[in-house]
């Protein structure tokens, strides 16, 4: 089976799930530096508790979506109870086939006029 | 508080959140997690707003209530349906261990359904809760007079209300086809008290009638009305007669209410004024005025906020009232206040059901027990055979936790099917039960409600839960406790083979132990039944037949009831094969008898003195002569007793002896409810009320003379009673078509119905079938474990047929091995046993509760039974074939 209809398996993703995926993207992190990224980025429109961000790294973790890693940050930056996690390949794709999926409806609801297009670049 | 210590109980908050979390869970994430929160927490304090803090403890709380018992579902899901699946793939397995574990649910469930009935459903009306019973205790009389029921109604400061209520045989004729039906008469405000609406007209308004006779008016019960009626509401206004009164129909009660009786089916209700028209004592009797007439029963209902305690001391203050101010009644009457649900069937026998019936419950309980040990062997022997299944799963990183969790899931899946498989089996067993109990012929129509509620079923799943635990636990201490890993490796078919191979042991000890305890007390009421059925009851009930009349139904006077009497003995004296007949009030050990306060005369100047009270009957001469009763001293009743001639009496041995020591009562006089009468006779002892009774007086007096309102025809035959039927009922119909006829049926009949026997075979039935379904279930389980030893012994065995050993040896040796957990089964129960009898002393009939020969008895089938079960294996292990067998190896 394609890489990719592999990672479509997985679709559509909850929109906390996706969140944890996407905040991931740029290095690893340990559970409440994710928890923080995702209400920073989101406005604090998107609050996961720490319970239910753990099912979901459990479950991601189930799935070969994300791995716990040895690598850690300078020694003074942290706190030797945490536990980092790491986008794999697999969930980096999973998340990218995600926002494809995002965007062709994004781009359907433009077509229809739903929403309007953004200016230019 | 120190923010040291604040910390400290933030932290163990965190702690605990994390704990609520599945196993799984907190080994992988529980740190991790608890490390979240703690950085949260830092972070809230940091900002130190109330907001933070309040984003915080709502996300821990969402935690709490939704993510942790989210996860424990999922968990639950995959489990079950792993179990489901393995189930299938293992039918035989499956079937019957869902089968054992249902006899089991079954007994207990059938069990929690008579309980509720008697002990536990509350009434269906308004606040059942409130609702206590108030009673004169004197014996097992329980009932309150009239005057007594208005004392303590009275007792506002902590009653809102209270009612009196009497249930009582009568027969309804609606255009002229008339039915014997249950009538309960009660105060006016009955309905108004108990907030009972009606399903058509009105019901019975409180100050309905203020003097004797004055309320003609009938209510009909719901069932009643759709079962005579079919519901039509014209019979609301329309007169029916009660005997040969005339009442008006005003309403119907409603459809949920379903009287205040426990045992009784109610058809109607009346006002109490209209009483008298339904005693047996007749219209000259003064309900209203005697406070020594004990008729009623009586609810009070709880002023809000008042405690039973409050109410209880409040009318035992009043009832000490009244003994100062009554002395003669009162004076051996004491006061009982008990909840409502306590008090049935009623405030006398309320305590003898309960132990009754929590004996019962007790022993389904055992029942349980045994099947739980049951499949909780056939689930260890399943563990073996799926060791490496397990093992590889092990393997594959599944932690003991999840996989003991797993097999719990399973035992606890099994229990859970055996309980749907329950619902029917009970649900039929208690229609059949409710059946059997509307059989129980008697003036009053029994009926019990032992529907199936949320209570029952809310049992039946606590009790499923339970077994499912018991069940699973072995075989999930055993997964524990044993190593997996070696198991992989080694290709080794059992797991944790000495500690699972004891737990087997252990099993199988415990059920044979629990069905010797179950047999013993079956054999202990079986052989209390034996003794009930040899006590000398003083009369021969072989050979007689039984047919009870009750011509005031139809509104008979006292000489008309008398012409009924003697014209159909008459009739019934010329059916062929019939050597002899009498009347009498009440046969001996019914349900219902009357008693009677007896005192010599003249009085024992004693002050402290009080009147027995003795067993009451009125009888046509020849009924000593029917009943085969030995004739002491004096003549029976003749032509010479009759109404208006001197009032007499024929008493017994005891009552002689107790009146008048060493001398001859004959000539003397007693009072006898009142009346001055003369003793003519003396009889010999026999049982009155029930056969576990003591030696007690009796008085009977003439029928010529009292004319009581029904009476039974006893009637001796030389041939088989149970022919004369037939003939019976057309004799009295002959003398009189009107009078309505009922409990046709041979005195042993009666006997077996009645107070006399029922209960030892009640007990006696419930027993043995819960000892013989133990039995069973222990045979199968011993049998299990043998087979599977020998199956493990295969190779062995069959290197000593090679080496020459006799098919004999190869017997006795595994015979030794059931006969030891036998033995060790045996003597355990038999402690268990002992310790359960003592408990059930109080039910046991002229028998010790450690009668040896029922010990004996019961060991001895145990042993063969056991013997038998490890039999069959043992000549299966003769038959190994030692080639096939050395070749496995």
């Amino acid at each position: 089976m394609a890489p990719r209809s592999r990672a479509e398996a997985f679709l559509p993703l909850t929109t906390p799930m996706l969140h944890t995926l996407v905040a991931l993207a740029d290095g690893d992190k340990h559970g409440y530096a994710i928890l923080k990224e995702i209400a920073r980025r989101t406005d604090g429109a998107v609050r996961l508790s720490a319970g239910t961000l753990y099912a979901l790294i459990r479950r991601a973790e189930a799935d070969g979506l994300i791995v716990e890693t040895d690598e850690r940050p300078d020694i003074s930056l942290d706190d030797e109870r945490r536990r980092y996690y790491r986008l794999t390949p697999l969930g980096r794709k999973v998340a990218a086939a995600e926002i494809e999926r995002l965007e062709a409806i994004v781009e359907m609801a433009r077509d229809k006029k739903l929403v309007p297009r953004p200016r230019s670049i | 508080m120190s923010p040291a210590r604040r910390r400290s109980f933030v932290e163990r908050i965190f702690r605990a959140v994390v704990r609520l979390f599945p196993f799984d869970f907190r080994a992988d994430h529980g740190s991790d997690l608890e490390q979240t929160l703690r950085e949260q927490h830092r972070e809230a304090r940091r900002v130190g707003s109330a907001a933070s803090f309040g984003r915080l403890w709502l996300d821990v709380a969402r935690d709490v209530f939704t993510t942790a018992p989210r996860e424990h579902a999922l968990i639950l899901k995959q489990d079950v349906g792993y179990a489901l699946r393995a189930l299938r793939r293992a039918p035989v397995f499956a079937t019957s261990a869902v089968l054992t574990l249902a006899i089991g649910m079954s007994a207990i469930t059938g069990m929690a359904a008579v309980l509720n009935a008697v002990m536990f459903r509350p009434l269906p009306v308004d606040h059942p809760e409130q609702l206590i019973s108030i009673s004169n205790q004197d014996g097992m009389n329980a009932y309150v007079s009239y005057l007594d029921f208005v004392d303590y109604r009275a007792e506002g400061s902590v009653l809102s209300d209270a009612i009196g209520y009497v249930p009582r045989p009568a027969s309804l004729n609606v255009d002229g086809s008339s039915e014997r039906i249950t009538l309960e008469l009660v105060t006016d405000n009955y309905f108004s008290m108990l907030r009972v609406q009606p399903a058509a007209g009105r019901l019975i308004q409180p100050n309905e009638g203020r003097a004797p006779g004055e309320a003609p008016v009938l209510v009909l019960s719901y069932a009643y009305w759709q079962s005579r009626f079919r519901g039509d509401p014209s019979i609301v206004g329309k007169t029916v007669r009660l005997g040969s009164q005339p009442f008006t129909v005003i309403g119907v009660s409603s459809e949920a209410f379903r009287g205040t009786e426990s045992l009784v089916r109610v058809s109607a209700y009346a006002p109490a004024w209209m009483i008298d028209a339904f005693m047996s004592w007749g219209s000259q009797a003064k309900t209203f005025e005697e406070r020594s007439l004990r008729t009623f029963s009586m609810l009070g209902r709880l002023k809000p906020g008042v405690s039973l305690e409050q109410a209880r001391a409040a009318i035992n203050v009043r009832a000490a009232q009244l003994a100062r101010d009554y002395p003669e009644v009162h004076k051996n009457i004491s006061v009982r206040v008990i909840p409502e649900t306590q008090a049935r069937p009623n405030p006398g026998l309320g305590g003898f059901v309960r132990l009754a019936a929590t004996a019962i419950a007790g022993l389904a309980a055992l029942l349980v027990l045994i099947t739980s040990a049951n499949v909780a062997n056939l689930l260890m022997a399943r563990a073996s055979s799926r060791s490496r299944e397990v093992a590889l799963r092990s393997a594959l990183g599944a932690r003991r936790g999840r996989l003991a969790r797993q097999f719990l899931t399973e035992s606890i899946t099994l229990a859970l099917l055996g309980a749907i498989v329950a619902i029917p089996v009970v649900m039929l067993a208690t229609t059949a039960l409710r059946r059997f109990v509307s059989n129980v012929t008697a003036a009053i129509a029994f009926d019990v409600d032992f529907g199936v509620d949320v209570r029952v079923l809310g049992t039946l799943i606590v009790v499923a839960i339970g077994a499912g635990v018991v069940a699973g636990l072995a075989p999930a201490l055993a997964v524990c406790r044993s190593d997996l890993g070696s198991r992989l490796k080694s290709g080794a078919r059992d797991i944790g083979d000495r500690s699972g191979g004891r737990i087997r042991s252990a099993l199988v000890v415990a059920q044979v132990a629990l069905s010797l305890t179950l047999l013993v007390s079956g054999g202990l009421f079986v052989r209390s039944l034996d003794r009930a059925r040899h006590i000398d009851l003083g009369f021969e009930p072989e050979g007689i037949m039984l047919a009870t009349t009750a011509p005031t139904l139809q509104g008979y006077d006292f000489q008309k009831r008398l012409t009924f009497y003697s014209a159909a003995r008459d009739r019934i004296v010329a059916i062929p094969g019939v050597e002899q007949v009498a009347w009498i009030q009440f046969p001996p050990l019914g349900i219902i008898g009357e008693v009677a306060e007896v005192a010599p005369e003249p009085r024992p100047s004693d002050p402290d003195w009080r009147p027995p009270l003795a067993a009451e009957a009125d009888i046509s001469p020849e009924y000593f002569e029917t009943a085969h009763v030995r004739f002491v001293d004096g003549r029976p009743f003749d032509q010479r007793d009759r109404a208006g001639s001197t009032q007499v009496v024929i008493i017994n041995e005891t009552l002689a002896r107790q009146f008048w020591p060493g001398d001859s009562p004959l000539g003397r006089s007693l009072i006898a409810d009142g009346d001055r009468v003369e003793v003519v006779g003396v009889v010999q002892d026999g049982k009155y009320q029930n056969v576990g009774e003591a030696p007690r007086g009796a008085i009977f007096r003439p029928l010529a003379q009292r004319s009581p309102v029904m009476a039974t025809v006893a009637i001796r035959t030389s041939g088989s009673p149970i022919e004369l039927a037939r003939a019976v009922r057309q004799a009295i119909a002959y003398a009189d078509p009107e009078v309505p006829v009922y409990d046709v049926r041979p005195m042993i009949e009666h006997l077996d119905n009645g107070n006399a026997f029922f209960p030892f075979r009640l007990a006696a039935f419930m027993t043995t079938l819960f000892g013989g379904m133990g039995v069973l279930l222990a045979a199968i389980g011993l049998y299990g474990m043998i087979a599977y030893h020998v199956g493990q012994r295969t190779q062995e065995i069959g290197v000593r047929m090679a080496l020459g050993a006799r098919a004999a040896d190869i017997i006795r040796d595994v015979l030794t091995q059931g006969g030891r957990f036998a033995v060790i089964g045996i003597a355990l129960g038999i402690v268990l046993a002992a310790g359960l009898a003592q408990m059930l002393k109080e039910l046991l009939l002229g028998i010790s509760p450690f009668d040896p020969i029922t010990y004996a008895a019961v060991a001895g089938l145990l042993v063969a039974i056991c013997l038998l079960a490890s039999f069959v294996p043992a000549r299966r292990a003769t038959t190994v074939d030692p080639l096939i067998a050395l070749r496995a190896e």
